[in-house]
């Protein structure tokens, strides 16, 4: 079902390209788009009277001129359902905190740097054209970082200069340019940049014939940047290369995944098994193989991690602007009192409210954390009554330091898990269904402690059981293929696990929604850390003691405790790669606004019930859409 | 790697920029820098003769637009003359050094998206297109490898090579004493004294290129081929395009292809060698490389890319291969080794492109006869019908231009 109206804000530096690139998918599944874009760009007001003479449909496509402080205000118009944002990434972390709560969803494109992995069995010429495009040409996005193995360095940089010094820069009328410019205020970045980069001691060569007045930038070529300066860290802008050495595959991997950025790479080597263990072990959204900067609107484009998570082209940029049939929506729940200092900071103290009378009934559980339970870091517990107001059990009061060590479990048992073939996967999750199944009665009873019929408490457990066995037979087909009409050989759509992957239950159906979304991210390859349910968390921590046995420790962790304060915990992990949240409105206004710290992607509630029980909303195609990242990845083939 | 701080490209670039400067402020006007010197901009002929009339040119044709591309530049000194002083300067060739070509990797589709480009990014328009256009005259190796050649239409085309362009168009352009020529004609080795018989009556130094060595596939003895060359060289031909045996290449017997080559060279005496790969034979672009940088090392002045009678021909995916080829031999060696595509190149609009292609992949130095040749028939006739048309304003009909 189409989401509505869209918002889309530009920032100076994206193309009317890049503009196009959205609002076809966005037109194209029915929703109508207003477009902010900054002052001084004619063209996409032109491109909307157009569309506005089109007769029958005048509205369907609006465009604004004006400042980008306009785009909040877009955002938080009733009735805008979905905002996308294409700029820089602290505009879009400061974005992501002021609509906090509010009704749109924010979807964001940040950045434009790229990265290119140029390995010696590489053809090097065709891969400094590589560079050429990447970063010195006017279909370039932005900057590049050039990673050049240690035994090609020499030659490649020979290669590069002398390229360098044949480009031509000038006005884009003129019919033989390789590069325009863009704008005073991009001139001023590169410029910043390469002075600040000089400052810090690297080698910085300019060539090419290009005016030397602003706006024109020459192309640029840095390299000898000390790992540590702040210059490497900080995003290349464009037409600035910045080169660096690393020895082994290995190490370019660790070099290339070791910033916070996620959005497009290429790898050029003739190896086929070295290209393609780089083109997978890349954490970015697009990698050309051999190639750089390819496109066409039947694959997905998009980034991961501090790029932002929206997607234009192919299945994943229409799932931009849709959203699952039967589900409402948006509506804003904004709480302005809600103060995100102090939200969650501290747990309550949770003294027994009636008298306690005698021992515990049981040994209080603990937090299960790589794959054993643990007493918490805090050495308290909270009690847990059933649906009589009696004392049920005591489980253990999780903090931030369990947090921590649950993230830190969960992160050791990935690289494992994905490893893990898919069929591997599923018969662990059947396992662990089958597990759930001999335990029925167990579970019914826990259930119907807390107040649930016993005919729904027996449906609960059958149908988290099946859902289980649903993820894991789901679990065997990831990715896909995909024909581009121009390209001679295929392009893969690969399905990548997010990473570690938090999860905070809801409190209603506290067996169910446990296992749903469990499974779904199992399936997917994720590792978790989850928090149950707060009322009754007993059967979630039932179900660890199968796990426990079945699946590899640390690969699921939960934790109990004050739900405000785990979520705090959990938000504000710089190394939690999503976190799904269904609890308060509050909460999740808080996990919006916290979230723009690692800008990971979040799925909140807003203190909404979803019916668990059922099976769009359970078990439907946005669990999976939700519980892994796309990656297109590019095989030009010929000999 | 030597990073030079803050300067901006080479001294080179400094001087086009000063210039560009200067005809800003004579130009002014709003005029737009449309098709601005293109890719002709500093082609700057090995002598600088000729520069005032070029000067006087520039500021006439005004505007914005300075920096009028290679076409009177390219034409300062005769082609022939040209191509007498480089008969001194010839390729002595290396020791065969396998480590040149063990761990070359062409990828193809990358070949390919570039070659897509370079056809696509520079556009020359109007007058710079005109220059373009005169220049590419002057790297034509204008041809006939017919089995129906007799010595009247050889004697034709020796006529043409001597005055490629209609002289009174010649004189609008006001081009017509710089003794525009082609760079060479190039016939079978039968009809060499034709063309040498033909070229003198003309009074013309124009060099006589022949094919050699079993042309076109070379499945002929090497005794044969080694003779077929001295015999050409005997008749008068001062240039020699032979044909590789592309069975060494295809299995891999790079010495022995070296070997072979060498002795062409040594066959050759004082004459050019143009060594044809027939790169539609060869089978791969790494093969392409491979063969391009053997033949530079056994001693060849020119690679060509075909004969021209195989099925796929001079393709820029190819080319690329072979000009990357010619850059290496050149950073390896200081030898710069000559180019020439032959075969398919039938309109003007694709000589322009062969034109940007070198210049983008080679630079400036290698736009001249002695290091690039285009290898064609027709294509001379579409220049001029194009040369006709800037002239006039209109299209040329079939009788307006004589036949070659």
């Amino acid at each position: 079902m189409r989401i509505g109206v869209i918002g889309l804000i530009l920032s100076p530096t994206f193309s009317f390209l890049e503009m196009m690139w959205r609002i076809c998918p966005a037109l194209a599944v029915g929703c109508t788009v207003v477009v902010l874009v900054p002052p001084g760009s004619p063209t996409p007001l032109l491109l909307a009277q157009l569309a506005g003479e089109l007769g029958s449909f005048p509205g369907i496509l609006n465009v604004i001129n004006g400042p980008a402080s306009l785009g909040p205000i877009l955002a938080s118009q009733p009735g805008v359902q979905k905002v996308t944002f294409c700029g820089a990434v602290e505009e879009g972390r400061v974005l992501r905190r002021t609509l906090a709560g509010q009704g749109a969803e924010l979807g964001l494109a940040l950045g434009a740097e790229s990265l290119l992995v140029l390995t010696e069995a590489a053809d090097v010429d065709s891969a400094v054209e590589g560079v050429v495009d990447a970063a010195w040409s006017d279909r370039s996005a932005g900057g590049l970082r050039l990673l050049i193995q240690e035994s090609v360095w020499d030659e490649t940089m020979r290669r590069l200069q002398e390229r360098m010094a044949r480009l031509r820069g000038g006005r884009g009328l003129d019919g033989a340019v390789d590069m325009g410019a863009r704008g005073a205020a991009a001139h001023d970045l590169a410029q910043r940049y390469v002075r600040e980069a000089q400052s810090q001691g690297a080698q910085v060569f300019q060539a090419g014939d290009v005016p030397s007045v602003s706006p024109f930038f020459p192309p640029t070529l840095v390299s000898d940047l000390p790992p540590a300066s702040p210059c490497t860290q900080a995003e290349v802008p464009w037409p600035v290369v910045v080169a660096s050495p690393f020895r082994t595959a290995k190490e370019a991997l660790a070099v290339a995944n070791g910033t916070p950025r996620g959005g497009s790479a290429s790898v050029w080597s003739e190896r086929l098994g070295q290209a393609l263990e780089l083109g997978y072990g890349l954490r970015v959204g697009t990698v050309w193989i051999n190639a750089h900067g390819l496109r066409h609107p039947e694959v997905p484009t998009g980034g991961c991690k501090e790029s932002g998570s929206s997607w234009h082209g192919g299945p994943d940029g229409l799932y931009e602007y849709l959203r699952p049939s039967g589900t409402p929506a948006r509506l804003p729940s904004l709480s302005e009192n809600l103060n995100y200092d102090t939200f969650g900071l501290a747990v309550p103290l949770t003294l027994p409210s009636g008298p306690e009378i005698g021992p515990s009934p049981a040994a209080p559980y603990g937090l299960f954390i790589g794959g054993r339970f643990q007493a918490p870091g805090a050495r308290s517990s909270r009690c847990i009554q059933d649906s009589k107001g009696n004392l049920q059990a005591y489980v253990a009061e999780g903090g931030a330091k369990d947090i921590r060590g649950a993230v830190e479990a969960a992160h050791q048992a990935a690289p494992g898990w994905v490893s893990q073939p898919p069929g591997a996967r599923a018969s662990l999750l059947w396992a662990l269904a089958s597990a759930l199944e001999r335990r029925e009665s167990a579970f019914t009873s826990a259930l119907e402690r807390h107040g649930v019929e016993l005919k729904t408490a027996k449906v609960e457990v059958e149908l988290s059981a099946r859902r289980l066995r649903a993820w894991g037979a789901r679990a065997q087909a990831q990715g896909h293929l995909l024909q581009v009409a121009e390209l001679r050989g295929p392009v893969l759509r690969l399905r990548e696990p997010l990473g570690v992957l938090a999860i905070v239950c809801p409190d209603e159906w506290p067996l169910l929604a446990f296992a749903s979304l469990l499974a779904a991210a199992l399936a997917h390859g994720n590792a978790v850390v989850l928090v149950p349910s707060g009322v009754c968390p007993i059967p979630a921590l039932e179900v660890c003691q199968d796990m426990a046995t079945l699946l590899p420790a640390g690969l699921v962790n939960v934790v109990t405790g004050d739900r405000d304060h785990l979520t705090r915990c959990l938000a504000l992990h710089q190394d939690v790669q999503a976190l799904w949240y269904f609890g308060s409105a509050q909460g999740s206004q808080f996990v919006e606004w916290a979230s723009a710290g690692n800008l990971k992607p979040v799925w909140v509630n807003r203190g909404r019930p979803r019916a668990w029980d059922q099976e769009a909303q359970g078990a439907g195609p946005e669990l999976g859409l939700r519980a892994a990242r796309t990656k297109a990845l590019w095989l030009p083939m010929g000999d | 790697m030597g990073g030079r701080i803050p300067t901006r490209g080479s001294r080179r670039g400094q001087r086009a920029r000063g210039q560009r400067a200067r005809g800003q402020r004579a130009g002014g006007g709003g005029q737009r820098a449309r098709g601005a010197e293109g890719p002709g901009a500093e082609v700057a002929g090995p002598a600088p003769r000729g520069t005032g009339a070029g000067r006087a040119r520039r500021s006439r044709g005004g505007g914005t637009q300075e920096g009028l591309g290679g076409g009177e530049l390219g034409v300062e000194e005769p082609a022939t003359a040209a191509v007498a002083r480089a008969m001194s300067a010839r390729n002595l060739g290396t020791e065969l050094d396998l480590s040149w070509i063990s761990k070359i990797q062409v990828n193809q589709p990358a070949v390919l998206r570039r070659a897509e480009q370079i056809q696509a990014r520079r556009m020359v328009k109007k007058e710079w297109q005109a220059a373009w256009l005169l220049k590419a005259v002057t790297f034509i190796d204008l041809t006939t490898l017919s089995g129906d050649d007799t010595s009247s239409n050889v004697q034709r085309l020796c006529y043409k090579a001597k005055y490629p362009i209609r002289e009174d168009l010649l004189k609008a352009l006001n081009v017509h004493d710089k003794g525009l020529t082609t760079a060479a004609v190039c016939v079978y080795p039968a009809r060499v004294c034709d063309a040498v018989k033909a070229l003198k009556a003309a009074g013309s130094t124009i060099p006589v290129a022949s094919v050699a060595t079993g042309f076109p596939a070379g499945q002929t003895h090497l005794k044969t081929r080694l003779e077929e060359i001295r015999l050409a060289v005997e008749d008068g031909a001062t240039e020699i395009d032979v044909v590789i045996n592309r069975t060494l290449v295809l299995t891999g017997q790079w010495e022995a292809l070296y070997d072979e080559i060498r002795q062409f060279r040594k066959a050759c005496g004082e004459a050019h060698l143009k060594t044809i790969l027939a790169t539609g034979e060869l089978g791969s672009l790494t093969n392409v490389y491979k063969a391009s940088m053997i033949a530079m090392m056994a001693g060849s002045d020119f690679i060509k890319t075909s004969t021209g009678k195989e099925t796929v021909n001079a393709t820029f995916p190819v080319a690329i291969v072979m000009l990357r080829a010619i850059r290496d031999f050149f950073w390896k060696t200081g030898n710069k080794i000559g180019f020439k595509p032959a075969g398919g190149i039938r309109s003007a609009k694709d000589s322009l492109a062969w034109l940007s292609l070198i210049k983008e992949e080679l630079g400036d130095e290698w736009l001249t006869p002695e290091l690039f040749r285009i290898g064609a028939s027709t294509l001379l006739s579409d220049i001029e019908r194009q040369i006709y048309h800037h002239v006039t304003g209109r299209y040329a009909a079939y009788h307006d231009l004589p036949m070659s």
